[in-house]
């Protein structure tokens, strides 16, 4: 059984609290670009996070696997940041006039975005947002909510409605994915279009969520839950995050390479920002902290298990995708990368506000889906 | 379907499947395996050979053909200046996607039903790279020049172009073909070190002898073997992404419309796996049919490698979703009516064949008795087959017929010539299939052996 | 041949009972113990105390290596000893060199993987060892679980054959075998090493002669000769493409040269329309004089007046063109006759290009003026 800290995380509130003080004073004294560049930042890290957990969750109930089941229970937690993410999402909604050229009026005026005027404008961009929401939400009560009642029904009937949802649930995921990277980054710079896009915040999404499971696993293994989750299942999980290393630069450098190497105008810009101006040591910082350092951190057998070097992999992985986010969207504000006290007040307020919401989740339902059939058959897993 | 609320006793489609059927020991999987190439294969193989052999040489006799006359007897002209060439080229290498994948991620993922069909899959691997490097090779124009790809010093002081993405297949190729060789090889050794200790034949006790290169069973080799796997696993794993990608880059750092997409790598690494599972479906069932292997190669097997076809045809359709969206997005008008051109046009037809055979049709996996029927599957597959060819013909013949310039748009028509060396591959590859039913084991008995109900000890060390 | 035997080894049924007899024999410590099975068994490295394979080092290092060494050399080739520009791309174009870089990488590491744990870890292939001879090793190949206890190199003479079949049989074994290791006769002797250098020289000298002969005469058949000898027209050539055989014909009718377009006036009345393009500089003026001296001067003079250096000699009547008539002339009918020529004289169209005719013409418009002037063309302001 579980129960909640004995201590209130008084710490953590204050700061989210001086957060949203921070938050509020800097939409009057930075300015609503800046204020709402932050905002579709925080909203997009959160939300990837969030359909990245659940998109585990599914991944594993479609190739039914085994080993996964003990710790299935965490990555169904963190996708309940769903839920504040809503509101989060449909604030953000006012940023679309102030951040997006492609729903302004002068779009029409412009050869190159008066043919999709229509669907860059704030009502469709609402729609599919609105939309996103509900598939996203929908897939959440689908999984998570019929998980956590199995605990108390133990009914196995679940487990076969849930492998029959997750086909469905990856054709929806692939196009929430694409629909907010295209809308909500992407759009930023409207002239700009790569097709590969969707699949650049998948890849960073799900090695984000990953990061965010393995960190919650062995905070939760730190406080004596989850004791039965071994070596074994961290080998698992730290290999899934070696692999999705590897995919994540491959899809990164695959777009960087073919933009570079055609040299087109309208693909080339949105680079040749990242690589002047200051923005560039972020590139190369990105480059580094996505790839090199998690690449040769965990390429060995021993790391992949091992979870002090895991605990490190993942913060800086979830570092990275922070990073990553940083780097697709504040190039819009025209300056050069900037970090100074309204970004920090963001930090805090979404940070320790989704820290809380985490804290408040790991004590929802049991610690390991008690209701499933093979829960037992998890446990046992060796390499 | 049955459903039952009571706790233990499972619904039936969550309960185990036995990866063999029937009772299976070492002994007699050896016994059933390692009999074939021990014996004289049946007269089906020698008709089957005697018809794989005549596509292969009249290919053969064509290739001879193109590199005596030149390649103005296929149909590549301007604009359309490569065609079935590189179309077959992207084809076979696609069809080796599926063996690497099965035997190297699919070990990756330790999804143990990968065991009995690993063999056979990576031996297709390298078939299929064999039948694809032919034609890079070939229509270069003067083939016999082909060594100047290679970076050696020369009297012209010349290097080869390393900007160039043909260079870069040149290498991804070679590498892959030798990669898959040495998974293969390796695997195989314990194998024909049973077939060694089994062959009452002097010839052939002596060839085994040599091949399998004296291999023990050594624990003290098992260790170095095992971890010299795992790794070459891991490494095909990363060539498997790759190589396609290489392959993809032949085309997306251009600037056709069309082709400059920056889907198409991981777009061509799904497409590959898809072509390779729908080929691998139709040679395990013919397989498992004339070599009465149903017991190993089993129901369940076909009806996993069905799911992976229809997972991949799923992706294919979200990239032709995104081509065509991006297409539109853009607001590009060259990339526009590129992208009309699939749809209609004077090779509309083809865009429709691949749409329906690729994303359509393999929707029946949807439903189980397609899954698991022998006349769906093969239609599926065969249909996936023909529709993952007509894509590279999309690609590369739609979008080169009618790129920037109005005044360089022409028909492309292919000759018999290029249909000739098209089946002729296809007879290479059956033909080499062939063989190697007959002279090496089909299933990889040693690692289907470990798996078997009661392998492993259930005492002895577990790794903490 | 020595006779003792020095391994001993005894077949057992399962893996389970394999394990269990290993941890039942190692505790006596009778000689080095190993173990021969159809296929890898989990668990059985740490209960033989055998240490973990270095192959994933190896294939690390060697990667790394791949990654330098392609890197390096394309570095090399492209931006240092032959550095050209392509498409547009730097020679340093470290993004295009990503993908060779990144399959040289897998193909070393490949190699050192699979020959690496081949020749060097296993010392494979080694066809000599007593365990391939004996009766034991079809029941390893096939589904019989071998434990061996071996001599090792240190304690040969020690080694307790007798004590070590009793502890295996003690431990469950059937067919235990006692096994000797052959005496390996000295392969390297003179008559060998002989044979073996005569041989390579030989095959040496072989493809040599092979190889020569290769490259001269691959080349020159056919279809690698056909760019040497190519089915196009040259001079002197025949061709059956025209109907009387030859390669060479003449221009169609009709066909103008280059710079040489035709005057479009038939008679001189005609071309008195033509304007003079060219402006009357300084530059224009010095070719229309070289011209006029070199071509003009011999019969019209170097004063244009009719009076040349042939006039004697020839017969004819060179034009005075500082007559009032040829000084009515425009400049079209003199370009006229520049070109097509005028009574006694010829053509000149093939010896000056259209610039220099009315370069000339420019000149002799100056000769009629200097040999004319007035007094207001003598201007002191």
């Amino acid at each position: 059984m579980t129960d909640s800290t004995s201590k209130s995380p008084s710490l953590l509130i204050a700061a989210t609290a001086l957060g949203g003080l921070g938050v509020f004073f800097s939409y009057v004294k930075a300015g609503p670009e800046r204020f709402w560049a932050n905002w579709i930042f925080w909203f997009v890290f959160l939300f990837t996070v969030a359909i990245g957990s659940l998109f585990i969750v599914a991944l594993q109930h479609l190739v039914s696997a085994r080993w996964s089941v003990p710790i299935r229970r965490v990555p169904e937690r963190l996708a309940t940041l769903l839920l504040p993410v809503t509101p989060i999402a449909l604030i953000g909604l006012a940023s679309v006039p102030v951040l997006f050229p492609g729903a302004r009026p002068e779009a029409l005026h412009n050869k190159l975005l008066a043919g999709k005027a229509l669907w860059l404008s704030l009502p469709f961009f609402s729609a599919r947002t609105v939309l996103v929401l509900c598939l996203s939400l929908f897939a959440l009560f689908k999984l998570v909510r019929g998980s956590f009642r199995q605990d108390k029904t133990k009914d196995p009937n679940f487990s076969v409605r849930a492998r029959r949802f997750s086909p469905l649930f990856m054709i929806l995921f692939a196009f929430i994915v694409t629909f907010v990277a295209f809308d909500w980054i992407a759009g930023l710079v409207p002239e700009w279009y790569s097709d590969i896009f969707g699949v650049y915040l998948f890849a960073g999404g799900f090695l984000a969520a990953l990061s965010a499971t393995t960190l919650a696993i062995i905070y939760l293994k730190g406080k004596k839950r989850l004791s039965e989750v071994r070596r074994d299942h961290l080998y698992s999980l730290g290999t899934f995050i070696f692999a999705f290393t590897v995919f994540w630069s491959y899809i990164a450098f695959a777009q960087y390479m073919l933009m570079w190497y055609a040299n087109l105008p309208d693909e080339v810009n949105w680079y040749h920002v990242r690589l002047h101006g200051g923005w560039h040591v972020i590139t190369v910082t990105l480059a580094v902290m996505h790839f090199l350092i998690p690449f040769f951190a965990l390429s060995t057998r021993d790391a992949k298990s091992n979870p002090r070097r895991l605990l490190r992999v993942a913060l800086v992985m979830l570092g990275a995708h922070l990073l990553d986010l940083y780097w697709l969207i504040f190039p819009v504000l025209g300056m050069g990368p900037i970090f100074s006290w309204p970004e920090l007040s963001f930090a805090l307020l979404f940070l320790g506000g989704g820290l809380l919401w985490v804290r408040q989740a790991l004590s929802w339902g049991e610690d390991m889906p008690i209701g499933d059939p093979f829960l037992r058959e998890g446990l046992e897993f060796r390499l | 379907m049955s459903s039952s609320a009571l706790v233990g006793v499972l619904p039936e489609n969550l309960r185990p499947v036995p990866l063999t059927v029937g009772v299976v020991t070492p002994g007699s999987l050896d016994d059933q395996v390692l009999a074939f190439p021990a014996k004289r294969p049946p007269r089906a193989w020698f008709i089957a050979i005697g018809i794989t052999s005549t596509f292969l040489l009249t290919g053969v006799a064509l290739l001879c053909y193109t590199i005596y006359k030149g390649i103005g007897v296929w149909g590549n002209t301007s604009p359309v200046f490569w065609a079935f060439d590189i179309i077959n080229f992207v084809f076979w290498v696609g069809i080796g996607h599926a063996g690497t994948l099965i035997s190297a991620i699919l070990f990756m993922f330790r999804m143990r039903w990968r065991n009995a069909i690993a063999r056979f899959a990576e031996a297709m691997t390298i078939f299929a790279v064999i039948c694809a490097g032919i034609f890079p090779l070939l229509h270069t124009g003067r083939p016999w020049l082909d060594f100047w790809l290679f970076p050696y010093p020369n009297q012209r002081a010349l290097w080869p172009n390393f900007r160039s993405p043909l260079l870069w297949d040149v290498f991804a190729i070679s590498t892959y073909f030798s990669v898959s060789l040495m998974f293969w090889y390796l695997g195989l050794v314990p194998d024909i070190a049973s077939m060694r200790d089994r062959t009452k034949s002097k010839w052939k006790k002596a060839i085994y002898t040599v091949l399998s290169a004296g291999w023990l069973g050594a624990a003290s080799h098992w260790r170095h073997y095992e971890k010299a796997y795992l790794l070459l696993a891991g490494l095909a794993t990363g060539l498997v992404l790759s190589v396609h990608s290489v392959v993809s880059f032949d085309f997306a750092t251009s600037v056709v419309p069309g082709w400059h997409m920056t889907i198409f790598p991981p777009y061509f690494v799904a497409g590959a796996i898809f072509a390779g599972f729908a080929m691998v479906v139709i040679v395990l069932v013919i397989v498992r049919e004339t070599m009465q292997l149903k017991n190993l190669i089993t129901d369940f097997h076909l009806e996993v490698m069905n799911k992976v076809i229809l997972a991949m045809s799923c992706i294919m359709g979200y990239s032709y979703f995104m081509e065509g969206a991006t297409a539109w997005y853009s607001q590009n008008e060259y990339l526009l009516h590129a992208f009309k051109n699939i749809i209609s046009g004077t090779y509309g037809w083809a865009g429709w064949l691949t749409i329906s055979c690729n994303i359509l049709i393999p929707q029946l996996f949807w439903f189980k008795k397609c899954r698991t029927s022998y006349f769906w599957m093969i239609l599926v597959s065969i249909a996936v087959t023909i529709g993952m060819w007509f894509e590279r013909f999309v690609i590369i013949v739609i979008s080169l017929h009618q790129d920037y310039l109005p005044s360089s748009w022409r028909i492309y028509r292919p000759t018999l010539v290029d249909f000739g060396i098209l089946f002729g591959s296809f007879g290479l590859f059956f033909t080499l299939v062939l063989l190697f039913a007959r002279v090496l084991p089909v299933i990889a008995t040693t690692e289907v052996k470990g798996i078997l109900p009661g392998a492993q000890p259930k005492h002895g060390g577990h790794h903490e | 041949m020595s006779e003792r035997p020095s391994i001993v080894i005894g077949l057992f049924d399962s893996a389970d009972a394999l394990m269990t007899a290993i941890d039942g024999v190692k505790p006596k410590q009778l000689g080095k113990l190993e173990a021969y099975t159809p296929y890898a068994i989990h668990g059985i490295d740490e209960a033989l105390g055998l240490r973990r394979s270095p192959v994933g080092a190896m294939v690390m290092v060697m990667g790394l290596l791949g990654a330098l060494t392609a890197f390096g050399f394309q570095y090399w080739m492209s931006a240092v000893d032959y550095p050209i520009v392509t498409g547009g791309k730097a020679p340093w174009s470290w993004e295009a060199f990503v993908p060779i870089m990144f399959e040289v990488t897998v193909l070393f590491a490949t190699f050192t993987a699979g020959l690496g744990m081949l020749f060097l870890l296993n010392k494979l292939p080694f066809f000599g060892h007593p365990i391939l001879a004996s009766k034991a090793i079809a029941g390893i190949t096939r589904d019989r679980f071998a434990l061996a206890v071996e001599a090792g190199t240190k304690d040969a003479k020690h080694f307790n054959a007798q004590a070590a079949e009793a502890a295996l049989i003690a431990a469950g074994a059937s067919n235990v075998e006692l096994l000797t290791v052959p005496q390996q006769a000295p392969v390297f002797d003179s008559a060998f090493l002989l044979r073996a250098l005569g041989g390579i020289s030989a095959a040496c000298l072989v493809s040599g002669f092979i190889m020569y002969w290769t490259i001269k005469l691959f080349p020159v058949l056919p279809p690698m000769s056909h760019m040497l000898d190519q089915p196009k027209l040259g001079p002197q050539r025949s061709s059956r493409f025209f109907k009387d055989g030859h390669g060479m014909q003449m221009p169609v009718l009709g066909t103008v040269a280059r710079g040489n377009m035709p005057l479009g006036a038939a008679t001189q009345d005609e071309a008195a329309a033509l304007l003079n393009p060219l402006p009357r500089t300084e530059q224009v003026l010095s070719v229309g004089k070289q011209k006029f001296t070199e071509r003009c001067a011999v019969c019209h003079g170097s004063l244009a007046n009719g009076i040349g250096s042939l006039t004697a000699a020839y017969g004819a009547k060179p034009a005075n063109l500082q007559s009032q008539q040829f000084r009515d002339y425009s400049d079209g009918k003199i370009y006229w006759v520049i070109v097509n020529g005028k009574n006694a004289m010829p053509s000149h169209a093939a010896d000056l290009s259209v610039d220099q005719r009315w370069s000339v013409v420019h000149y002799v418009r100056a000769l009629q003026r200097a040999q004319n002037a007035k007094d207001e063309d003598v201007n002191i302001p």
